[in-house]
């Protein structure tokens, strides 16, 4: 890392301060929820009270017991795997999909290119909410009549991965976009010159020296899957993570640390990638070109 | 190993037009250097004898064949990019080897193919090492190693030095001059470095604004610039230039006069041109003290530079540099002769910035 390294110290400790205050809110949930999930009731004060030490939540989740009397069982690995095949299912389409048009639009020039980078735009406006009427319609006229509940539920994971992904696309394309921009041409020219054709010199040239953004583009997009509901709810026959949540939630026979444990589970990738990404992200530009 | 020839080549971007109807016969196994000023065209011109670029108009031939409309990679030829676009994320090795993986060759010949042309570059102990861990001038030679890897009939090199520091840069420039003679190899080199062109080539084109102003050899371009242009952008200090009238058999240059030079003497008079701009390089002039027969100044400024030295004179207000013996001294202010070798004045047409002689052969 480099930056100026001599400056002014006085504001600096204002600044954190700032930053701290401004995410209070949002670290303080966070570690009552996953302090809640370790504990016998929940946690929701900061003198913790109530706050008494326990696996109990983790281990029943794990087992798939739902509530603590009775013997409502669910598959929770069931789920996880549900979800994570949502979540990865959604990376691989967007990052699929944003480095081959987003290599495009940077760097072809074909008819309507210009108006189809604003097209982009204006989708990535729309909200996907507002879209999910339309989505459905499309899902009544594409879905396979007269089959078994098994292709069904495996339609219903092709069409809500490819869904949640034409959401996700619209600006991972613009992002896979701008990091096609930075690459100067005349390595694109070097390879075409020494006999590489064009799909070449995207794969063997193009896309190692764009690899920080098609990791960013790719995490964001299982980020979006993991943590859908809208789509994965409306679409989905199977549970994932979030709608197993929602269902729980207000249920009579719920017990509330649990749920914070699944809560938690859900929340994981999230804390994971923000303390991993940087790192990643800021790491793959130092490989970048020398003088 | 092929001759190029380019005819009538025009390249427009949208509205702009970078090259304007470039013709051009660069010979077999020939340096040619492309020397412009930085916006002049002549990446433009690299590029469209490579194949990255189609000209708008023209053709470019390979000996007899033409290969305007042939494909980059069917046209066998190396380029080294200013920037030399080395791919980071492989090793020097991996990037040597890359045109050679693309054409399919062999493991084992690729491997031999490598390390042979590593050597010939003394990059043979890099090979494992990635671009970003190699300084500008062990990067610069592994571009020339990819480029020259696949025997391509032409090595296309773009301002291939101009990253370097100066001393690296007057070393390597004595090596490519060598290499290129040794392989035999066609080679087309841009740049806007005058002493470099001058030092390497066979020949030297002069760009500017897209066109081709004069080609020749580094004596011909340097002695006997075709315009004003030519003889301003080569030498280092620049040609000096100042106004002249012709009166009679003689030249009036301010506030002196000189004889007319026997070679313009013809043509002068053909032309019956009054007003001119006399050039002459600051290496074919001679100070003396004092008042004689020559341009009449006073010495401006003075540095000295180790062997000679830079004189500054003022003619009436114009300045003129001029090189003296080191031994020399000068005082600021002092009154002095500049006596210009005859034999080696140029006179342009004031108005077209044209050498005479071409004006008078038109
Ligand atoms: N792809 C392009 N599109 C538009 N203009 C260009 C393009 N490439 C070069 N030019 C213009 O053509 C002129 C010549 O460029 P170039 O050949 O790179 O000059 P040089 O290499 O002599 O410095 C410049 O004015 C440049 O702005
Ligand atoms: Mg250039």
């Amino acid at each position: 890392m480099k930056d100026i390294e001599i400056r002014s110290e006085r504001f600096q400790w204002i600044v954190i301060l700032a930053l701290l205050l401004a995410s209070l809110p949002l670290i303080l949930g966070y570690t009552l929820l996953i302090l809640s999930s370790f504990s016998k009731e929940m946690v929701t004060n900061l003198d913790l009270t109530s706050f008494h030490f326990t696996l109990e939540n983790w281990l029943y989740l794990l087992q798939g017991k739902l509530a603590i009397t009775g013997g409502i069982r669910v598959d929770i690995w069931r789920i996880v795997f549900n979800t994570l095949l949502v979540a990865l299912g959604v990376a691989l389409v967007v990052t699929l999909v944003s480095t081959m048009a987003g290599y495009s639009l940077s760097r072809i020039d074909f008819k309507g290119r210009k108006h189809m980078m604003i097209l982009l735009l204006i989708l990535h406006a729309f909200p996907g909410v507002a879209l999910i009427v339309g989505v459905y319609l499309l899902y009544l006229l594409t879905v396979p009549q007269g089959q078994g509940l098994d292709v069904l539920r495996l339609y219903s994971f092709f069409y809500v991965i490819l869904a949640r992904a034409a959401l996700e696309i619209p600006m991972s394309v613009w992002l896979m976009k701008g990091f096609f921009d930075t690459v100067p041409w005349e390595f694109e020219w070097s390879g075409i010159i020494d006999g590489a054709s064009r799909i070449e010199v995207w794969w063997k040239i193009m896309l190692p020296l764009v690899k920080p953004g098609i990791l960013a583009v790719a995490l964001f997009a299982f980020l979006a899957g993991w943590q859908d509901i809208i789509y994965v709810r409306t679409f989905l026959i199977d549970q994932t993570l979030a709608t197993f949540i929602e269902a729980n939630i207000e249920a009579e026979y719920s017990h509330m640390p649990l749920i914070a444990a699944a809560g938690t589970l859900y929340l994981l990738p999230t804390i994971v990638f923000f303390i991993v990404a940087q790192e990643i992200l800021l790491q793959s530009y130092s490989g970048g070109i020398k003088g | 190993m092929v001759e190029i020839t380019l005819k009538g080549i025009t390249k427009r971007f949208g509205n702009f037009l970078a090259l304007d109807n470039i013709n051009l016969k660069i010979n077999d196994r020939e340096f040619m250097a492309l020397l412009g000023p930085s916006g002049s065209g002549k990446s433009t011109l690299l590029y469209t004898i490579a194949g990255i670029y189609r000209p708008t108009r023209g053709r470019i031939y390979f000996d007899d064949r033409d290969v305007t409309d042939i494909p980059p990679k069917d046209r066998n030829v190396g380029l080294v990019f200013q920037n030399w676009a080395l791919y980071p994320h492989m090793t020097v090795f991996e990037n040597i080897a890359f045109p050679l993986e693309l054409r399919k060759v062999p493991r084992d010949e690729i491997e031999r193919k490598v390390r042979e042309v590593a050597k010939m570059l003394h990059i043979e102990n890099l090979l494992h090492r990635y671009p970003w861990q190699l300084s500008g001038g062990q990067q610069q030679r592994v571009a020339i190693a990819r480029a020259l890897v696949k025997e391509p009939d032409v090595l296309l090199l773009d301002e291939p030095l101009s990253n370097l520091d100066t001393l690296l840069r007057l070393e390597v420039r004595a090596e490519l001059k060598r290499l290129q003679k040794e392989l035999g190899i066609t080679a087309v080199y841009v740049t806007h470095d005058q002493a470099e062109a001058l030092a390497m080539a066979d020949r030297i084109a002069v760009i500017k604004e897209g066109k081709i102003l004069q080609v020749g050899t580094p004596n011909e371009v340097y002695y006997k610039p075709k315009y004003k242009f030519v003889g301003w952008f080569l030498g280092n200090p620049p040609m000096n230039f100042v106004e002249a009238e012709v009166e009679g058999d003689y030249l009036r240059v301010y506030s002196s006069r000189i004889p007319v030079p026997s070679h313009y003497r013809e043509i002068i008079e053909k032309l019956g041109i009054k007003e001119v701009i006399l050039g002459f390089r600051p290496h074919d002039a001679q100070i003396v003290k004092g008042v004689g027969d020559g341009l009449l100044g006073e010495v401006y400024s003075f540095e000295p530079l180790g062997r000679e030295q830079i004189v500054t004179i003022s003619l009436d207000g114009v300045f003129i540099k001029v090189f003296a013996p080191e031994e020399e001294s000068f005082t600021f202010g002092e009154k002095v002769t500049v006596e210009i070798r005859e034999d080696r004045i140029i006179l342009f047409d004031k108005e077209k910035e044209v050498a005479l002689e071409y004006l008078y052969k038109d």
